[in-house]
């Protein structure tokens, strides 16, 4: 829908676009050439949009295979001209940040914007990152829009205020921007002739001695800053009780305002450009407010920011009571720096600050409703998927440890599969941390034998993982000879994003076949010695698993079998059932393995009957319960 | 989450705004996922719903429904809800149990005026597939009649939208739901 | 009646363990590697098969005399037995061990129609498995003594969940135990009960069953020749490789003796049809004891065919045999007379019965 939206040729139309898309659109608008991302949510549906719409457009589109390289080619392409757009999340920033560090000092040539995406309340990821932080420390001004609209406008201004500074600039969205949808006004599409374009008189070079340029370059960003249409205020004149907001934080403190019905008597400073800060449009405001309240996400960026300012400015600003995330005030149940801020958070704490009081509509007989379900509303755990083979593996795996009996140390990793630390995985895995981390801490795991270490060392990393950070740590481990076993889960995907393709798959972003690197040849070329096994076979698997490690040095076991969502789409499923009659179900011999233990979203228990039964609308027929059923009571109808 | 999509687009052919709020990635695989879908002549709202402002809740599966609505709603929320449950990984490992759900339409339909039960995973299947639930349910949606667009707008953009069979089932699929309710609603 | 929480408990946790295997195949919960048995999952159930027929939960020496005989016993070195003889294949196969009578009777029993299969411990020296043969052939390809503690009742479980019927099972003494156990433990799982698919038991001497750390010693001691036989006599580890036969002191294996052999003291296969051992005399026959009516109908018949000769047991070779399984027998006791094992139910008369015999031999 919104993919035929982002291409539209139609400017003035509105149409309703998710902030992905939104970003996508700004940057064609703006007419980018070169965009380069590894998938990171919120942001990994920014890339596919622009690759599909790469012929026509004219842009080159590339998954890279992280994203330090991905800011690295996207710096080249602006080296030569050319406007670039890099993509990733927060911690993809994080990996991308030694260059972001070093480009600031070199700067850039065609327009160069980093759209980092954020993620409040870590729906997607293992923590919650501020990035702004990190683009303050990498010199690089930042952007935020408050709205999927603004998403758009901001991108492709962002353009314009790169080539005006020769430095890259940061667009910094969160995931209530990128998985929103809204209404985008569409703008003119680009006419222009793009045209790469280098001579060996051009230097790009990182030097200490290019630092005051760079400070330079932010003040001119920051009087840029003092008249960009993107920051605006609404309220009273003068207002005593202002509050300091970005993000879609804005849109929250504009409802909550309406609620309580303070919309008057408060004003509002909505700040897009938070980085560096537009120092005389905030002083305006502080010199007649009072009482200021900061609503952002993740960290306290900007309330940090305007308060040194306001320290600064002591004596012109006077008294101010600060409200944020420093004092307390502003935050939701877990706490100022924890979770994302919504409407309802901002109603509790400005009503709080302003001293009214306001109850949320209640439903008038909801203890009756709790009553009748005696309270018990169960969670809902992440799950893997039906048929998912990282099941098969962890089973194998938790069989294999179990009969090894030596304490064996699991590690995992980012991806579906660090489902691994819970009981959808079994509990298998012990460590969850960054990219490819799991096997840099097996590396050193597996030297403390001097300390009386005796346990074996398992590093479990996926195929996207394996390309993304994994080489690195494996020839570590080989070079320092150390003992580990990494087995890399391969379900030829990067599943966790979207399925987007890697250089294992042989798919480019732009749908060709361009040949696998296989992990194979990169284990076997570092010295690695490597096996191979489909993870559907769990007996076959568990042994393997258990023989590898019996054996020494590094080495490495991969289980191939592709993700179950991307095998069975468009594809009619073998049918599963289970025989009733030879299921035994809650007996001696069985005890309800299937949907107890296995615990396949597919292998459901009928309580009343005592017997388990396949869920098949959920079913995707790989034949893995059938193949562990102790009675063989499950059966497979094969029809391919 | 294509089912807000589709409404969205819906909304926005009949001159709607719209803004939708909801996660995807990890929170798919298994865990609680819901989508905040928000219209209006005049505004563009935040993309999140402050508790008890819900008009309208649509709920995929009965323990969810009853979650969202006990956070979202009020009394004049109206519901359309699919009767049939999604164990969570905790229920079918034994270690919670999952709520008659029986039990928990009956606790609905003391929370809130108007509640829309039905089967939509079935009408589903008969519709040519159960992944089609999700169009189902925006069909009985639709015959609600608590959207204040009718559903000629969501015929039309599933005619853009889709394309060859996908067009077809999505079109089967939410006419079962829209006649469905209307047929309830005499 | 306790279940796998007490198995791990009590047998696998403690190293009581002596891969017997007839736990393994019940259910998805307990596993096996080389000679490992784990529980590698709860089952959450409080009464269990496991636990009913594993011989280490407890051994009733006088309940098994009864139920298999129907007889208390009076040989306390040897058991309840009909006849006991040297005897040997007619037509030895190239594997076997001594005079290869087991792999013979059984093949013969099989390949008259007297059985319907058997379970056996096929495989090399190296890398031993549990084997269901289904003609005389297989079972003869299985021929020759695998000294390490394999879980061959896993192949029992396993033929039953096939329909198998009537097998015949060559096996260790704890599998014989288990065998018997499983036969005749109340409120068994229908599903469950392999015992009541074997028809005839051929038990094996067995003074202590190795760890699979064996085999790497093995390995280490062929220098990379293939391992044609192992053979462990009295005198020490015999290895014959390609390369030739070398001996080695017994001393040097004792530490992969498996803990569990510690306590047993059945070394004779006391509840089978029948049992088979070295002589440790004559390397061309072996020790039969004839304990059943169905044994001694096979050995008739087998004789009869001209497949197995026998001849009687020297009178003055006796004492030896009883007198090495009463000393393993007089080990279980502590200083106090009491026998150490809390499984192992010995009874008054017994007890007092083998002490007697023992000194007699002393």
């Amino acid at each position: 829908m919104s993919f035929f939206g982002v291409s539209l040729d139609r400017p003035g139309h509105s149409v309703v676009l998710t902030g992905n898309e939104a970003v996508a659109r700004g940057a064609i608008e703006a007419g980018v050439s070169y965009a380069a991302c590894y998938p990171g949510s919120p942001t990994a549906e920014v890339l596919p949009t622009l690759a599909r719409l790469g012929d026509r457009f004219n842009i080159y589109t590339e998954y890279s295979t992280n994203e330090k390289v991905a800011i690295e080619g996207a710096a080249a392409a602006s080296f030569a001209g050319l406007r670039s757009l890099t993509i990733c999340k927060a911690d993809g920033f994080n990996v991308a940040l030694d260059f972001a560090t070093a480009i600031c000092l070199s700067g850039s040539v065609g327009g160069m914007v980093i759209m980092v995406g954020d993620d409040p309340a870590a729906h997607s990821s293992v923590k919650e990152e501020d990035s702004r932080f990190l683009a303050r420390t990498a010199n690089l001004p930042v952007l935020e829009p408050a709205t999927v609209d603004e998403a758009k406008e901001i991108t492709k201004s962002a353009f314009d205020l790169s080539e005006k500074l020769a430095l890259p600039v940061v667009v910094r969205c969160t995931t209530r921007i990128c998985h929103a949808s809204g209404d985008v006004c569409l703008g003119e599409l680009p006419q222009m002739v793009k045209q790469a374009s280098l001579s060996r008189d051009q230097k790009s070079i990182t030097s200490a001695l290019f630092a005051s340029f760079t400070k330079n370059k932010l003040k001119k960003a920051a009087a840029l800053a003092e008249n960009s249409p993107f920051n605006f205020y609404t309220g009273p004149e003068n207002a005593k009780r202002l509050v300091v907001a970005s993000g879609p934080s804005y849109t929250y403190t504009a409802e909550a305002l309406e609620i309580l019905e303070l919309a008057g008597s408060v004003g509002v400073l909505k700040l897009s450009t938070t980085w560096p800060l537009p120092e005389e449009l905030i002083l305006k405001h502080l010199k007649t407010a009072g009482e200021v309240i900061f609503a952002e996400e993740v960290d306290s960026f900007l309330e940090d920011g305007v308060m040194t300012l306001a320290a600064r400015h002591w004596e012109d600003v006077g008294l101010i009571k600060f409200y944020g995330k420093n004092s307390g005030d502003v935050a939701g149940p877990g706490g100022p720096f924890v979770g994302e801020l919504n409407p309802d958070i901002m109603t509790g704490c400005l009503g709080k600050v302003f001293g009214v009081s306001y109850t949320p509509p209640e439903i008038p007989n909801i203890q009756e409703a709790r009553g009748l379900i005696k309270n018990n509303l169960p969670g809902r755990e992440l799950a893997l998927c039906a048929g998912c083979p990282h099941r098969a593996s962890y089973w194998a795996l938790k069989t294999a440890v179990e009969l090894d009996g030596r304490d064996v140390i699991v590690l995992g990793d980012i991806g579906c599969y660090t489902l691994g630390l819970r009981s959808t995985g079994y509990n298998v895995l012990q460590t969850v941390h960054c990219m490819g981390a799991g096997v840099g801490m097996a590396s050193g795991l597996g030297k403390l034998d001097r300390f009386n270490f005796r346990q074996p060392v398992i590093s479990v990393v996926g195929d996207s993982t394996f390309f993304h950070s994994v080489p690195q740590a494996l020839i570590n481990a080989r070079y320092n000879q150390s003992e580990l076993l990494c087995v890399v889960l391969d379900n030829e995907t990067t599943a966790m994003t979207g399925h987007q393709p890697h250089p294992g798959r042989g798919v480019n972003a732009a749908g060709l076949q361009v040949g696998r690197v296989e992990i194979e040849s990169v284990l076997t070329g570092i010295g690695i010695p490597v096996t191979v096994h489909d993870p559907y076979d769990v007996e076959g698997t568990t042994r393997v698993i258990f023989r590898l490690l019996q054996e020494k040095g590094p080495r490495a076991l991969i289980l191939r079998r592709a993700c179950a969502l991307v095998s069975v789409k468009g594809k009619k499923k073998d049918r599963v059932y289970v025989d009733q009659e030879l299921c035994i179900g809650d007996s001696c011999g069985c005890a309800r393995f299937c949907s107890r233990v296995f615990a396949c979203p597919a292998n459901i228990w009928d309580n009343e009957k005592g017997k388990a039964h396949i869920d098949e609308a959920v079913c995707i027929g790989c034949g893995v319960c059938a193949s562990l059923c102790p009675q063989k009571a499950i059966v497979v109808e094969r029809t391919v | 989450m294509l089912a807000s999509q589709v409404i969205a687009a819906a909304a926005v052919e009949a001159g709607y705004k719209v803004s939708i709020g909801e996660t995807f990635g990890a929170s798919q695989r298994g865990g609680s996922v819901m989508s905040h879908v928000r219209i209006s002549r005049k505004k563009t709202y935040g993309p999140l719903i402050p508790k008890g402002h819900a008009h309208l809740v649509v709920g995929f599966e009965p323990l969810e429904t009853l979650r969202i609505l006990m956070e979202y709603g009020c009394f004049e929320t109206a519901v359309v809800m699919n009767d049939r449950p999604n164990y969570p990984i905790g229920c079918l490992l034994g270690e919670d149990k999952y709520p008659d759900p029986a039990i928990i339409v009956e606790a609905i339909n003391r929370m809130v005026a108007q509640n829309q039960v039905l089967a939509a995973t079935e009408l589903a299947k008969e519709a040519g597939n159960p992944l089609a639930t999700n169009m189902v349910l925006t069909g009985a949606l639709s015959g609600s009649g608590c959207l204040p667009f009718d559903s000629q707008y969501f015929i039309n953009i599933m005619d853009t939208l889709f394309t060859g069979e996908i067009k077809e089932l999505n079109t089967r699929a939410f006419r079962k739901g829209l006649e469905t309710v209307r047929r309830d609603q005499g | 009646m306790p279940g796998q929480e007490q198995l791990k408990s009590s047998v696998i946790d403690k190293d009581l363990c002596s891969g017997c295997g007839m736990c393994l195949g019940l259910c998805p919960y307990i596993k096996t590697v080389l000679d490992r048995v784990r529980v590698i999952h709860p089952c959450g159930i409080n009464e269990g098969t496991c636990y009913k027929i594993c011989p280490k939960t407890s051994l009733d020496i006088s309940w098994l005399d009864q139920l298999v005989f129907s007889q208390p016993r009076r040989d306390q070195a040897l058991g309840v037995y009909r006849s006991i003889n040297f005897a040997r294949a007619c037509n030895k196969s190239a594997g076997a061990q001594y005079g290869g009578v087991a792999s013979a009777l059984m093949a013969f029993a099989i390949d008259r129609g007297l059985i319907g299969g058997v379970v056996l411990t096929g495989g090399t020296a190296l890398d031993p498995k549990p084997v269901l043969a289904k003609t005389g052939h297989e079972v003869l390809s299985c021929a020759g003594s695998k000294y390490t503690a394999v879980p061959t009742l896993a192949a029992l479980n396993q033929a039953v969940r096939t329909s198998a019927e009537r097998i015949g099972l060559v096996g260790r003494p704890c599998q014989i135990q288990a065998v018997r156990k499983m036969q005749h433990v109340n409120y068994m799982e229908e599903y469950l009960n392999s015992g009541k698919s074997v028809q005839l038991t051929l038990g094996l001497f067995c003074f202590w069953s190795l760890k699979s750390g064996f085999y790497d010693y093995l390995a280490q001691k062929a220098c990379g020749e293939e391992v044609l036989k192992v053979d462990i006599p009295v005198e020490g580890l015999t290895v014959t490789t390609s390369g030739g036969v070398s001996t080695w002191p017994v001393d040097e294996i004792r530490h992969y003796i498996k803990d569990a052999c510690i306590s047993c003291t059945d070394c004779t296969s006391e509840w089978a049809d029948l049992s088979v051992g070295s002589t440790e005399y004559d390397s061309e026959w072996n020790a039969l004891l004839v304990r059943t009516a169905a044994g001694d109908d096979l050995v008739n018949l087998a004789v009869k065919e001209g497949v197995v000769e026998v001849r009687p047991y020297p009178e003055e070779r006796l004492p030896i045999l009883r007198k090495a399984v009463l000393n393993k027998k007089m080990r279980i006791l502590d200083e106090s007379g009491e026998v150490v094992w809390d499984y192992l139910k010995v009874p008054g008369e017994y007890m007092a019965e083998i002490r007697k015999q023992w000194e007699v031999l002393q």
